[in-house]
């Protein structure tokens, strides 16, 4: 799959997501068609319960839409099977939650290293892409700390080179900032944004904070499950 | 190897509960081994109490003896057969009897009796009738010196005849060729107590039970007696091609209503057992879908970023696996030396227990890989069991569920 700039990668149409019926059914995505270009670094805001993090997990197929489609990178994910699914995550997409992002028993290195070994990379092309994504996080001597051995904002990094590590076509981060004092959160963008622009990496993330989405060269604003501006920078 | 890593990993993660989960099974492992152990080795003791009492373990008769015994169903060619016997590797000893019955006299009245003709030299290698003997002694093949033939008689012939050693002792039967057969023999020895299978029982040499039936050279069982009583069934199966005209019958055979009555006591036994398992592993269930809750959120990410659901639940069932391949380890390590001890040492039952006329008195145990083995297939088997319910839970979590859950 191609990053090559200026051509759609990620692309909805009339995507909707309805929760529960009749009565007390919550549209949290309605209608958004959207589409993203390859290289871009695009920042989704919006109040709380607006429909980032669902608008996300069905970016990501983690989610399953009520009506519309998700084309990545022209495939429809609709079509796939369960493993065809994980399959594809694994292979394109790059994950960032807001926390506990890492697995608790693997060291930061394991854990960097879990989606390489999914993908059958050979140990020694392995370990030199844990040491050269260690060194772009800033985390050359904590490699062989467990997660609790490390603060929130070591723990986003670790999650940030795991993301990055298996060379993903997307990365799909939702409110990755939320749990870190704004300083570290602003040096954690500024890290994504050097990655984005090095690698050509497509990011979207979502997030509340005003120094965040400054960085962002694209915003994204919905409000309850539709997109009311879209501007780039 | 990174699913067994994280499966190591997160067994020892929560301590307390793995060991707990652990013990459980060890103990369901240990419970297992030493019932085993126990059955098995009482009923090898029993079996061959049983078997070397009388039987043996295999016997061989002519036709249907064993159901319908005629004076004249014999076997002709024992010379040949017994060499043929002897000969064998795989036979320890073998040893050739004729029966009838017949009417016994003293001065003080008669009784029906059953006259057993035993070949003194070699019936001694394979039952126990000279150890029962309580008073006189053990039959010789040499006449006794008022030429009449000597017998051992059981206890109970012995009181209503009120016979003592060296009284006369008058057999009246029908010999195999239609002629009334009658002679006197003088008694020798007194088996066995009034409650013995032998109360009834008149033992005399075979040349002289040969020569009292009238069938000389031909007997009516020849009872053989192998290394042990597992491998009776086996040598009979290739003695009865050797023997195509005879009938050849393992003691499962022989003493059917003994075998039937102790395979379903073991049955019994089993399912007492795999009730004491079962609920041994409801416990350890109810563990692994803790440890499958506590961690809906892992899960979650893992399968976001790319594991498949399979993954998952192959990852549950390792741990569960890995934690019963610990705990039949441990349960292999404490229940070896008990049931070493219990093998080679055993216990001395104070009051010995009366089974169907046998003493019991010393209880012994088996060390075998069956009595070892069996416990870890158990354990590894019901282990894979529980962990499929839960495994399957593991692997359908949704992640969004999973990452919503803060
Ligand atoms: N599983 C669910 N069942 C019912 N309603 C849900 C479920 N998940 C989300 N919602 C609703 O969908 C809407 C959008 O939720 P979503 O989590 O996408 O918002 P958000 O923009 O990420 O909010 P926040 O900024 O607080 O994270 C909300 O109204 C929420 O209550
Ligand atoms: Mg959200």
């Amino acid at each position: 799959m191609s990053t090559e700039k200026g051509r759609a990668i990620i692309t909805t149409e009339s995507l909707c997501r309805y929760y529960g019926k009749g009565e007390t059914e919550v549209r949290a995505l309605d209608n958004i068609s959207v589409s993203v270009e390859a290289g871009e670094f695009t920042a989704i805001i919006g109040p709380s319960g607006s429909g980032k993090t669902t608008l996300l997990h069905l970016i990501g197929g983690l989610d399953n839409p009520t009506k519309g489609s998700v084309h990545l990178s022209g495939v429809n994910i609709a079509n796939m099977s369960g493993s065809q699914l994980s399959d594809f995550r694994r292979d394109h997409i790059g994950f960032i939650f807001q926390a506990y992002n890492l697995i608790p028993v693997l060291s930061a290195e394991e854990n960097i290293e879990y989606i390489m070994l999914l993908q059958g990379i050979n140990a020694k092309k392995r370990k030199e892409k844990v040491e050269e994504m260690l060194v772009k996080v800033g985390l050359e001597n904590l490699g062989g700390r467990r997660p609790a051995e490390l603060s929130g904002g070591q723990q986003q990094r670790v999650a940030i080179a795991r993301a990055m590590a298996s060379q993903p076509d997307i990365i799909l981060a939702d409110e990755p900032t939320a749990n870190l004092d704004s300083k570290t959160g602003v040096s954690l963008l500024e890290l994504m944004r050097e990655l984005n622009q090095e690698q050509n990496m497509t990011f979207v993330f979502s997030t509340h904070d005003m120094k965040i989405m400054e960085r962002a060269t694209r915003l994204i604003h919905i409000e309850d499950g539709k997109i009311v501006k879209d501007e780039r920078k | 190897m990174l699913l067994f890593k994280l499966a190591f990993r997160n067994i020892f993660r929560q301590k307390r509960r793995s060991l707990l989960t652990v013990l459980s099974m060890a103990g369901g492992y240990i419970l297992c081994a030493l019932s085993f152990s126990t059955t098995e080795g009482s009923y090898k003791n029993l079996i061959n109490l049983f078997t070397l009492d009388h039987t043996g373990h295999i016997q061989i008769h002519k036709e249907n003896y064993l159901r319908r015994p005629k004076i004249y169903t014999n076997i002709k060619d024992i010379e040949s057969i017994s060499q043929m016997l002897d000969r064998r590797p795989d036979i320890v000893s073998h040893t050739l009897r004729v029966y009838a019955p017949v009417l016994a006299y003293s001065d003080l009245g008669n009784t029906p009796a059953k006259l057993i003709g035993i070949d003194v030299d070699r019936e001694q290698t394979l039952s126990r009738l000279k150890e029962k003997i309580k008073s006189g002694s053990y039959l010789s093949v040499n006449m006794h010196n008022s030429d009449y033939s000597t017998a051992l008689i059981g206890r109970g012939i012995a009181e209503t005849l009120n016979l003592t050693i060296g009284g006369e002792l008058v057999l009246i039967s029908q010999g195999a060729d239609g002629s009334v057969a009658n002679d006197i023999f003088i008694v020798q020895g007194i088996v066995g107590n009034k409650n013995s299978k032998d109360k009834s029982n008149i033992f005399i040499p075979l040349e002289a039970a040969q020569s009292f039936l009238s069938m000389q050279g031909r007997v009516h069982e020849i009872a053989i007696q192998v290394d042990s009583p597992d491998s009776a069934r086996k040598v009979s199966i290739s003695l009865q091609e050797a023997l195509p005209e005879l009938t050849v019958s393992p003691w499962q055979v022989v003493e059917e209503t003994f075998y039937k009555s102790m395979q379903s006591d073991k049955e019994g036994n089993r399912v007492g057992l795999l009730i004491v398992v079962f609920i041994i592993f409801i416990g350890v269930l109810n563990t692994v879908l803790m440890s499958v809750l506590e961690r809906t959120r892992e899960f979650g990410v893992l399968k976001a970023i790319g594991s498949r659901p399979s993954k998952i639940a192959q990852l549950i069932m390792l741990e569960t696996s890995l934690l019963a391949t610990i705990s039949s380890g441990i349960g292999f390590v404490i229940s070896v030396p008990i049931i070493a001890w219990f093998t080679y040492v055993g216990i001395e039952l104070e009051k010995p227990i009366d089974v169907g006329g046998f003493m019991f008195s010393h209880m012994t145990g088996e060390l075998s890989t069956y009595v070892l083995g069996t416990p870890i297939m158990i354990i590894i088997g019901f282990s894979f069991l529980v962990s499929i319910y839960p495994g399957i839970k593991a692997a359908s979590i949704a992640p969004t569920e999973a990452m919503r859950s803060h």
